[in-house]
């Protein structure tokens, strides 16, 4: 027998190990039945089992709750780090923004100036605004980040 | 024509008609019940399926397949030879052993008897966990650790019906049930088909085809045995409690979790250890993401071929002297009390946690501590739902699920140490 279980029984004193064993060696139920232990062995196996299985359980539960505690402060540490990160980024958004944003005509290619303003209006809603002017950034865009770069980035940072 | 005759004759005398008594006839038509509950009702038909066939084939007369009687340590003891030297001479004296002789199950076993190994020796179910862990997220138990209490307090269903068997006895019906029985009889309240089998193959054999039928009917019929107990158990308002939203585990808490449950639990409980081991090692498999082609295996090829071989040959262990008597019923009974038990538990303690949570944990969670997964999770969900469409219970419920299971191979385990 597991010395868990020896501790146990042991010290609830009224039914021993061996009583179990001896319980053991009968033939039937009904020579068990009559042992005068029967009972005492049955209520304390009952009761030593379930006590184990929560002892056990709770052995878990303190080791996983100190495992949850000990990530959940790195996490934490972690988003902060993350946190100040972006909103250094975040500073350089708007910058990009408006650069992107002002147009003025340059190129005389309908095909793309249709292409843009179909675009627009997907965005916007058809008739709320009125294009001016589409150009080229120019050198503007030698510092920034490519367009697929600055897609990424808004996606990620729009859940904050 | 003479020669005509005798073939005849010697064809009629060697078909199974001649061998059929009262008994078989009953147990086949047993059979076609569980077909009809398989096929037509699909409770749990990936084993009850092959359980009723098995179950078939086992009671055709003179098929072979599978012999009780080499099952049986009284009628197929193990002889150890002992070798005494004297002097130039080497003599042998045998002893009987209480284990079986495999030697002749190997010489003179049929086809089933081969598959009943598996079982025999302890290597189906530990393979059905491996595939189980290998498809389980434990995440929501590592999010809410409080969860493994309720996946404990369900498994005061083993210990009650443990005690319930034994009173029984007093009754007198039956022959009664040993230690050994009662505990075999018990495990079915854990509402988990391998650990029932596990320990029951040890401890009980000779019942385990009505063991089994016992536990898988009643996983199958969760959805309706449990509603009732939930009910009758908690109020309404403890029914609408909305929970907060889990917080979201990392990859390496996911691979330390198992490999920390193998040591803590099979340095307290070793005989546990099989269970609870495999089934942590094909949780590590799926988790750590670098095994990709061992997780499929062992989630369908494997699991599958297992589940065929468990299933077939756990119902070829019911025989009609086995199975026909009191005992199965009142295993059925028995059963059926061990799983309310063990849900009426787990609500219990549930209701206690929402008290000392202060209203935070809702109640129908605890039933899911019964560990027939997923199937008592989505019966919390679609409890909780019912009182409050916009309350989403599944994955708080997955917690106690999951630690249901664990627990349940640590309560198997815990009877295998005190009785095995």
């Amino acid at each position: 027998m597991n010395t868990a279980f020896r501790m146990l029984l042991e010290s609830a004193g009224s039914t021993s190990e061996s009583a179990i064993d001896r319980l053991q060696g009968l033939p039937d139920a009904s020579a068990q039945l009559s042992d005068p232990d029967y009972w005492g062995s049955v209520g304390i196996m009952a009761l030593t089992g379930i006590l184990v299985v929560f002892l056990i359980l709770a052995i878990l539960i303190f080791f996983f709750w100190l495992m949850g505690t000990i990530f959940k402060a790195i996490d934490k540490s972690k988003a902060e780090k993350k946190a100040s990160a972006e909103a250094a980024k975040k500073t350089e958004v708007p910058v990009v923004e408006t650069e992107t944003v002002s147009e003025a005509p340059q190129d005389d290619e309908e095909e793309i100036v249709a292409v843009i303003s179909a675009a627009i209006a997907a965005y916007e809603g058809e008739g709320n605004f009125t294009i001016r002017s589409i150009r080229k950034r120019g050198d503007a865009s030698a510092h920034t980040r490519s367009a697929w770069s600055m897609a990424g980035l808004s996606g990620n940072m729009r859940q904050f | 024509m003479e020669i005509f005759k005798s073939t005849f004759t010697g064809l009629i005398d060697s078909s199974g008609f001649m061998g059929l008594d009262i008994r078989n006839i009953i147990m086949i038509l047993l059979s076609f019940v569980l077909f009809y509950l398989a096929i037509k009702k699909q409770y749990e038909p990936l084993l009850m399926l092959p359980i009723a066939f098995g179950m078939l084939l086992t009671n055709l007369p003179f098929t072979g397949l599978y012999h009780p009687e080499l099952w049986n340590p009284s009628t197929n003891p193990y002889f150890a030879p002992q070798y005494v030297e004297d002097g130039a001479n080497i003599f042998v004296n045998f002893t009987k052993e209480t284990s079986l002789d495999y030697g002749k199950v190997l010489h003179e076993g049929g086809l089933l008897d081969m598959l009943y190994l598996g079982v025999k020796l302890q290597i189906y179910p530990p393979l059905i966990f491996l595939g189980i862990g290998s498809m389980t997220d434990f995440g929501p138990l590592i999010a809410n650790p409080k969860s493994f209490l309720l996946g404990a307090a369900a498994q005061g269903g083993i210990f009650f019906t443990f005690v319930g068997a034994c009173l029984l006895n007093l009754t007198g019906l039956g022959g009664g049930f040993t230690l050994k029985e009662a505990a075999s009889i018990a495990i079915i309240g854990g509402a988990d088909g391998p650990t029932a089998i596990y320990l029951t193959s040890k401890l009980a054999p000779q019942l385990l085809g009505s063991i089994a039928v016992a536990a898988y009917s009643y996983m199958a019929l969760v959805p309706v045995i449990q509603p009732p107990i939930m009910h009758a158990l908690t109020t309404e308002k403890e029914r609408s409690v909305k929970m907060g939203q889990l917080r979201e585990v990392s990859k390496i808490e996911k691979i330390v979790f198992p490999i920390a449950v193998t040591v803590i639990v099979s340095l307290i409980v070793p005989s546990a250890a099989p269970l609870v081991g495999v089934l942590m090692f094909g949780n590590l498999m799926k988790e750590s993401g670098v095994c990709d082609r061992l997780v499929k295996t062992a989630q369908n090829e494997l699991m599958n071929i297992i589940t065929i071989f468990l299933g077939i040959t756990v119902g070829a262990t019911a025989v009609a002297e086995n199975f026909l008597s009191w005992k199965t019923i009142f295993i059925i009974v028995l059963g059926l009390i061990a799983f309310c038990v063990g849900t009426a538990c787990g609500i219990l303690l549930g209701k206690l946690m929402y008290v000392i949570s202060g209203h935070k944990i809702n109640p129908l969670i605890g039933s899911a501590g019964v560990s027939a997964v997923p199937m008592a999770a989505r019966v919390s969900q679609k409890e909780g739902a019912k009182t409050n469409p916009s309350n989403f219970l599944l994955m708080h419920a997955m917690g106690p699920n999951v630690a249901g299971v664990i627990g349940s191979a640590v309560a198997a385990g815990v009877l295998l140490s005190v009785l095995g």
